[in-house]
C-alpha cells in the first residue's frame, strides 16, 4: 500500500525535470507548478499535469505556500517534492504540507527547524561529537566581543541562509559593522530573517560534504563524500566525488561524523552534511536537509538514483540496501553552467538563449533549450554538465571535452570559464580550494582565440546556405579563381575593441589572416548552427549563429560575439564638415561659451543662438581648438543664416587620421 | 550521311583539346581581369582607391557568386589596350538581392567609353530590364573616348542610350543606384544624376558637366576639381548626390544599405524544385565532346551532364532526330531543351516549333544548345518546303515569351543560328564554349561559293582561272572567316555574353534562370506560321 501515487514538484528548472524523471522511474504521476514567467518552460511540458501558481516573482509563486498546497489539492497529489532552493528547507512549508494531509518528501519539519537554524545545528553537532569551527553565540549583539571571541578572518552568515546569500568575510574588526549590516539586508530580503551567525573563517579550506540517507525504520547510511571546493564567492562551481585530496583519516572522520549527526536527529530522507577541511582538521559547517544541486556526482559513483530513493523513503519503504552495499566506483565531476558574466564580476545575465547545445557525451541536467528566455526572476543556473571516468584525470578530460561541446548563444554564460578552469593545471592538480577563485580573478579573463575569428569570418563569407545559384555563397567567378571575400570583424575583449580583416574563400575553405593561410574544411553545413570544421587539419567543433550584424561563435564553451562593421558608423565624422560652425538660422546670440584658443571636446557647446522661439546650441563637431571666433559671435549679436561664427581646428592627430584611408580599405591581393 | 554533304565548319584546331581551350580562356581572362597597366593600377591604389574588381567583390554579399558579362569585351580590339572594354558588368547578390553591377575601370584609359564599352554598358542595362534587376553603377570614368566620338556619341545605341535606359528602367520600377568613386565628367555626370539614389566619396569622387580646364577656358574661372564638383559640394550644396562617404569601402557599404531598403521583389515567376546534381559527372564533359567539331557525337551526352539527375524527358524522340527536344530541370528550374544533333530538316524544324509552342504554353524557359551547320539544302529539300518549315521554327523562337538561354556548344552557322535562338532573337543570355565557331557559313564553304561565282564570271567572259589563282583567291576569304568565326572575335564584340568553361554550363544556366525568375512571363501570342 503506497502512500501516494502523484507527486507535486514544488520547483522549476532542471531540478523539477530531475524529480519528474524519478517519478516516471518510480511509476508515479508528476504535477508541475509554474509562474507566469514559466508558462512554456520545459518542466511544465514534462509533467503529467501543471498548475499555475502565480505571477513571475518567486515570492508570489514558487515561494507561496498556500498556492502550492492548493495546487497539490487541486491535482490530488499525495506528496510534495520541494527540490532544492525555494521552500526546500523551510520547515514551515513541510509543516503545511503535512497538515494538509500530504507527504513531504524530506525530513520532518522539526528536523528541518533544528538543522535549518545554524545555531541549533551547531549545538546538535557538538552534542553528537562532531567538530565545529570557533563561533560566537548567535544571540550576542556586541560586535566587538564577537570579533574577539571568534577571531579574524571571520565569517558572517545568515542563520537561515544558504547559497552564499547573506554571507560576508570580514578580515578586521573595523569592517565588521558594515559587513553585518549588508548581510542582514540581504538575508532579510532573501529569507525573511536577518539573524546572523559568526564563526571563524577557515581560509584555503576544502569544502567536503557527505551525502546521507535515512528511512523511517531506523536505517541510516552515508553515500560517501563530495568535494565542492571550487567556489567563487561561496557559490559552488565544480563539484566532484569522491574527494581526491583528503586523507583516509579525514574521510573516516567526516563520514562517521555525518552518520553521528544524522543519527542524533533520527534523520529521514536525503541530506548533506558539509565540512570545511584543512589538512587533518575537519569542521562541521551545516547540514542541508534536502537534495543538493550536486547530487548527480554521488549518483554516478554509487550507481544509485537519489531522487527515486527519496520517493521510496517518503512512501515509508525501508532502504533497499545497507552501508556495506554502498561503494564508490570511478570518479564523477559536475560543472554548473550559470547565466553570468565571469569576465565582469560574475554579474547575472538575462536574455533569450538563441541557440543552446548541450554535450551528448555527458549527463546533462538542464532545463534550457534554444529560444528560451532566461529571466532574472530565478536562480541563474542553466544546467549542469556531469561526467565520469575511471580516474579523476579521465573524468576531468571528459569534462573539458563536454564543455567544448557546450554552446549557449544569446546570453553570456560561464561555460567557457568552466572549461578554462577544468583545463587548468590548478584544477588538474586539485590545487583549487574555496578561496582560490577569489584570489585569481584573472582566471575568468576571456581571450578570443584565432579559431573563433576564422570560423566567424568563414561563416559570414558563407552567408546562408542557399539553393539559389545566384546566392550560393561560394564566391564563384566565371572561368576564374573564386573571389576571396574580405570580412571585417570586430570583437570586444578586455573592454577594448579588436578588429581584423580576413580574406575568405569559403568555396575552397581558405581564410587568410594576415600572413597566415588557414584551411577551414567544413564537415557539416557551412556557416549555420553546429559546425564541425577542420582548422589546418585539426578538427574543431563550434556553433555559429549569424544574426543581423552579429556573428556569435561558441567555441570551447565560450561564446564570442563578433560585430560586422556598421556602414554608416563613419558618416558622423563626415557630417562635421571642415570645422566651420555656422548659424543654422538667422537669430540672436544668447550665450558664448568659448573664446579663441579654447580647447573643446567633441559635442561641447560653443554658443547658443535664439531663433524662431527656439534655442539652438552650436556644438563643436570634433575635439580641437577654437581657432576663430567671428565678431558676430557675441551675446546679443544678430547673426544671419549661414554666418560663420566659429572655426574649430581638429587636434593634429585627428587631422592626420582624417586624411588617411582606414587599414580596412587596403586589400592585399 | 547528311553531315558530310552539309557545309561543314572548319575545325578550331585539330589537336586542340577542349581542356586546352579552357586553359587558354582562363589565361586570357586572367590577363583581362588585371585591368590597366601596373603603373596605372599603382597610381589608382596609391590614391586610396580600390581596384574595380575589388570594388565589385566588396559590393557583393560576402561569398556571392558573380555572373560576369562580357569579361573579354574588346579583346583583340583597340590595340588590345582596353581589357574588358574598361568596364566590369555582371549579376551578383547585394544585400540578399541579385543586382546588375556596372563598374568603370579607371586604370583602363581613365575609364573612358570606347564603342565596346558603351555596348557592354547597354547590354548590362538590357539584362537588368529583361530580368527586373536593380542596377548599381560604380562610376569612375572620364566619359566618352573623344577620338572615337563618332562611334560612341550620336547613334541610337550610343552613349545617350545609357541615360535613356536609366530613366526608363527607373520608370519601370527597376532601381538605379550610383556610387561616384572617381571622375564623373560631362555625360558621365548624368549617371549619378539620373539615379534614384547616389553616393559620393569625399576628396575622390567628382561630378561636373565641365571640368576645371573647360571652366577656365569657358569663363576664366579657376577652381579645383573638389570645389567644383566634389563630395561636399554635391552632398551639402547641390543635392546631386544623397550620401557622402569617406572612402570606397564606406561608399560600397552605403550602396549595400540602399539595396537593403529596396522593396521586396515580386514573387518569382519560375518555380524552383529541389536541386539534383547530374548523375553523369559533369567533369567528363571534356571527354565526351570531340575536339574536332566535325566529328559527330550524341548531344544527349552533353545534356545528361548539365541537367538535374541527368534526367531528360525527351519529346518525340523518334521523329526529326537531328533536333533533340525534351523537358529537364537545371538547378531545380524546369527547362525545355532544344539541342542540335545534326543539321535541320523539315521534320526537325516542325518538331522544334511544336516543342517551343509547348514551352510557351506551359511557361517553361527554353534552353538552346547550338551546334548547327544550317538547314538542309538541295532540290529535294527546297521542294519539300524546308524554307517555310525553317520559318516556322524562327517564328516560334522569335515570338517566344518564356526566358530563353542559348549556349553555342559547337558551330553556329547560317540560318541555323536564327532557328536556334541566336543573338538577334533576344535570349536572356547567350554563352559560347571555347570550341564554338560562328559565321554565316564555314570558311571553306564561303571561299568555295565566292570562287564558284568568280569562276563562273571569268569563264562566262571567255577567260580562264588557274587552280593556283583560285587558291590565291580563296586563302584570304578562308582566313577572314577563320578569324571572324572565333569565339574571341564574337565575345570581343558582345555577340555573346561570355565564353564559358563547359564545366560551368550548368552553373551559369542556373544563375541565368534564377535571374530570369525575377521578371514576369507574359501570355504567348505568335505571328503567322507559314503552313
Amino acid at each position: 500500500m503506497t502512500r501516494f501515487d502523484t507527486v507535486l514538484v514544488a520547483n522549476r528548472g532542471e531540478i523539477a525535470l530531475r524529480v519528474m524523471r524519478a517519478c516516471v522511474a518510480s511509476g508515479l504521476r508528476s504535477v508541475a507548478v509554474y509562474s507566469d514567467a514559466d508558462r512554456d518552460a520545459p518542466h511544465v511540458r514534462a509533467a503529467d499535469a501543471a498548475v499555475r501558481i502565480g505571477p513571475g516573482a518567486a515570492a508570489d509563486s514558487y515561494l507561496s505556500i498556500p498556492a502550492l498546497i492548493e495546487a497539490a489539492e487541486r491535482t490530488r497529489a499525495g506528496a510534495v517534492h520541494p527540490g532544492y532552493g525555494f521552500l526546500s528547507e523551510r520547515a514551515e512549508f513541510a509543516r503545511a504540507v503535512v497538515e494538509a494531509g500530504l507527504v513531504f518528501v524530506g525530513p520532518s519539519a522539526d528536523v528541518m527547524d533544528a538543522m535549518g537554524r545554524k545555531d541549533k545545528a551547531r549545538a546538535i553537532a557538538t552534542a553528537a561529537g562532531v567538530p565545529v569551527v570557533p563561533a560566537a553565540d548567535a544571540a550576542a549583539d556586541d560586535l566587538d566581543s564577537i570579533g574577539r571571541q571568534v577571531g579574524f578572518p571571520l565569517l558572517v552568515k545568515a542563520a537561515s541562509g544558504g547559497g552564499g546569500k547573506g554571507m560576508r568575510i570580514v578580515r578586521s574588526a573595523p569592517d565588521l559593522d558594515q559587513a553585518v549590516a549588508a548581510a542582514r539586508r540581504e538575508a532579510l530580503s532573501a529569507f525573511g530573517d536577518d539573524t546572523m551567525l559568526f564563526e571563524r573563517y577557515v581560509e584555503n579550506g576544502r569544502h567536503i560534504e557527505v551525502q546521507v540517507l535515512g528511512d523511517e525504520h531506523g536505517h541510516l547510511v552515508h553515500l560517501f563524500e563530495r568535494d565542492c571546493s571550487v567556489q567563487r564567492r561561496h557559490q559552488k562551481v565544480i563539484e566532484e566525488a569522491p574527494a581526491s585530496v583528503i586523507s583516509p583519516a579525514v574521510r573516516d572522520l567526516v563520514l562517521s561524523s555525518s552518520i553521528a549527526l544524522a543519527g542524533e536527529v533520527d534523520y529521514v530522507g536525503a541530506g548533506t552534511v558539509e565540512f570545511l577541511v584543512r589538512g587533518d582538521e575537519a569542521y562541521f559547517l551545516e547540514m542541508n536537509t534536502r537534495l543538493q544541486v550536486e547530487h548527480p556526482v554521488t549518483e554516478i559513483v554509487t550507481g544509485l538514483d537519489l531522487v527515486a530513493l527519496q520517493l521510496a523513503v517518503a512512501q515509508g519503504e525501508p532502504l533497499p540496501f545497507g552501508q556495506a552495499d554502498v561503494c564508490v566506483r570511478g570518479h564523477a565531476i559536475e560543472a554548473r553552467v550559470y547565466a553570468e558574466d565571469p569576465a565582469h564580476g560574475f554579474v547575472p545575465q538575462a536574455g533569450v538563449a538563441r541557440l543552446v547545445h548541450w554535450p551528448e557525451r555527458a549527463r546533462v541536467d538542464a532545463a534550457l533549450g534554444s529560444g528560451q528566455r532566461v529571466s532574472t526572476h530565478y536562480d541563474p543556473m542553466l544546467g549542469k554538465v556531469i561526467v565520469s571516468g575511471a580516474t579523476r584525470e579521465a573524468a576531468r578530460l571528459r569534462l573539458v571535452q563536454a564543455l567544448d561541446d557546450t554552446a549557449i548563444v544569446g546570453l553570456t554564460t560561464n561555460a567557457g570559464f568552466l572549461r578554462q578552469l577544468a583545463d587548468s593545471d590548478a584544477y588538474r592538480d586539485s590545487q583549487i580550494d574555496t578561496a582560490w577563485l577569489d584570489h585569481h580573478p584573472g582566471a575568468a579573463a576571456v581571450v578570443v582565440p584565432d579559431q573563433a575569428w576564422w570560423i566567424a569570418a568563414c561563416a559570414v563569407a558563407a552567408g546562408n546556405d542557399s539553393t539559389d545559384p545566384l546566392a550560393t555563397p561560394d564566391g564563384w567567378r566565371l572561368a576564374g579563381p573564386r573571389a576571396r571575400v574580405p570580412v571585417s570583424l570586430s570583437c570586444i575583449q578586455d573592454a577594448s575593441t579588436l578588429t581584423r580583416v580576413l580574406l575568405v574563400d569559403s568555396g575552397a575553405g581558405v581564410v587568410q589572416d594576415g600572413e597566415r593561410q588557414i584551411s577551414l574544411r567544413w564537415t557539416s553545413a557551412v556557416g549555420v548552427g553546429e559546425v564541425r570544421c577542420e582548422v589546418d587539419g585539426v578538427a574543431a567543433r563550434a556553433h555559429v549563429v549569424v544574426a543581423g550584424s552579429e556573428v556569435a561563435v561558441a567555441y570551447q564553451g565560450q561564446t564570442h560575439v563578433f560585430e560586422l562593421p556598421d556602414a554608416f558608423a563613419a558618416s558622423h565624422r563626415l557630417e562635421t564638415g571642415d570645422g566651420t560652425i555656422t548659424a543654422p538660422m538667422p537669430g540672436t546670440v544668447l550665450a558664448v561659451m568659448v573664446g579663441t584658443g579654447a580647447e573643446v571636446a567633441e559635442g561641447e557647446t560653443l554658443a547658443v543662438v535664439e531663433a524662431m522661439k527656439m534655442e539652438l546650441a552650436l556644438k563643436a563637431p570634433f575635439a580641437g581648438v577654437v581657432t576663430e571666433v567671428s565678431a558676430a559671435a557675441k551675446v546679443g549679436g544678430q547673426v544671419d543664416l549661414g554666418a560663420a561664427l566659429f572655426v574649430v581646428t581638429a587636434d593634429a592627430v585627428a587631422a592626420g587620421q582624417d586624411g588617411q584611408l582606414p587599414a580596412s580599405a587596403r586589400v592585399d591581393r | 550521311m547528311t553531315q558530310q554533304t552539309a557545309a561543314a565548319p572548319e575545325p578550331v584546331s585539330r589537336n586542340a583539346s577542349l581542356e586546352g581551350l579552357v586553359e587558354e580562356l582562363r589565361q586570357r581572362l586572367a590577363t583581362a581581369r588585371a585591368g590597366g597597366s601596373e603603373a596605372a593600377r599603382a597610381r589608382h591604389t596609391d590614391r586610396g582607391k580600390l581596384l574595380v574588381r575589388d570594388r565589385v567583390d566588396r559590393l557583393l554579399d560576402p561569398g556571392s557568386p558573380f555572373l560576369e558579362v562580357a569579361p573579354l569585351a574588346a579583346f583583340g580590339m583597340y590595340d588590345d589596350a582596353v581589357p574588358s572594354a574598361g568596364i566590369v558588368t555582371g549579376v551578383g547578390q547585394v544585400s540578399g538581392r541579385p543586382c546588375v553591377i556596372v563598374a568603370n575601370d579607371a586604370t583602363v584609359k581613365g575609364g573612358t567609353y570606347y564603342p565596346m564599352t558603351v555596348k557592354k554598358h547597354l547590354r548590362a542595362q538590357e539584362i537588368a530590364r529583361a530580368n527586373h534587376l536593380p542596377c548599381l553603377y560604380l562610376v569612375d570614368s572620364g566619359g566618352a573616348f573623344l577620338p572615337m566620338q563618332d562611334e560612341v556619341f550620336p547613334d541610337r545605341e550610343h552613349f545617350g542610350r545609357i541615360f535613356y535606359n536609366q530613366a526608363t528602367l527607373s520608370a519601370a520600377g527597376i532601381p538605379q543606384v550610383a556610387a561616384v568613386l572617381g571622375s564623373c565628367t560631362a555625360g558621365g555626370a548624368y549617371v549619378p544624376a539620373m539615379s534614384d539614389e547616389s553616393v559620393i566619396v569625399r576628396n575622390q569622387g567628382t561630378i561636373f558637366l565641365g571640368g576645371p580646364p573647360l571652366v577656365k577656358a569657358a569663363t576664366g574661372e579657376v577652381v579645383s576639381a573638389e570645389d567644383l564638383g566634389g563630395g561636399d559640394v554635391h552632398a551639402r550644396t547641390s543635392g546631386v548626390v544623397d550620401h557622402l562617404a569617406a572612402d570606397d569601402p564606406q561608399a560600397l557599404a552605403i550602396v549595400r544599405s540602399i539595396v537593403g531598403t529596396l522593396p521586396r521583389p515580386a514573387p518569382p515567376s519560375l518555380v524552383q524544385h529541389e536541386v539534383d546534381e547530374p548523375v553523369e559527372d559533369p567533369g567528363t564533359l571534356y571527354a565526351v565532346v570531340p575536339p574536332d567539331t566535325r566529328t559527330p557525337y550524341d548531344v544527349r551526352d552533353v545534356i545528361r551532364r548539365i541537367v538535374d539527375g541527368s534526367r531528360l524527358h525527351e519529346f518525340r524522340a523518334l521523329y526529326g532526330e537531328t533536333l533533340v527536344c525534351g523537358f529537364a530541370r537545371v538547378w531545380g528550374y524546369d527547362v525545355g531543351i532544344v539541342a542540335n544533333n545534326g543539321i535541320l530538316f523539315s521534320e526537325s524544324s516542325l518538331k522544334g516549333t511544336h516543342f517551343i509552342e509547348l514551352c510557351n504554353q506551359r511557361g517553361i524557359p527554353l534552353l538552346f544548345l547550338q551546334n548547327i551547320t544550317g538547314f538542309m539544302v538541295g532540290r529535294q529539300y527546297e521542294a519539300g518546303g524546308i524554307a517555310k518549315d525553317g520559318a516556322k521554327l524562327v517564328t516560334a523562337v522569335a515570338c517566344s515569351v518564356v526566358p530563353r538561354f542559348t549556349v553555342v556548344i559547337g558551330g553556329s552557322f547560317g540560318a541555323g543560328n536564327y532557328g536556334m535562338c541566336g543573338r538577334a532573337y533576344d535570349p536572356r543570355f547567350l554563352w559560347m564554349w571555347p570550341n564554338a565557331r560562328i559565321s554565316v557559313m564555314g570558311g571553306e564553304q564561303a571561299a568555295a561559293v565566292l570562287a564558284t561565282v568568280r569562276r563562273d564570271g571569268i569563264e562566262a567572259r571567255g577567260g580562264t582561272w588557274s587552280r593556283e589563282a583560285e587558291d590565291e583567291f580563296r586563302r584570304p576569304v578562308h582566313e577572314q572567316y577563320e578569324t571572324q568565326g572565333s569565339p574571341y572575335y564574337s565575345t570581343a564584340r558582345l555577340w555573346d555574353d561570355a565564353i564559358i568553361d563547359p564545366l560551368d554550363t550548368r552553373r551559369v544556366l542556373g544563375m541565368g534562370l534564377a535571374a530570369a525568375a525575377h521578371a514576369p512571363v507574359p501570355e504567348p501570342h505568335y505571328g503567322i506560321f507559314r503552313m
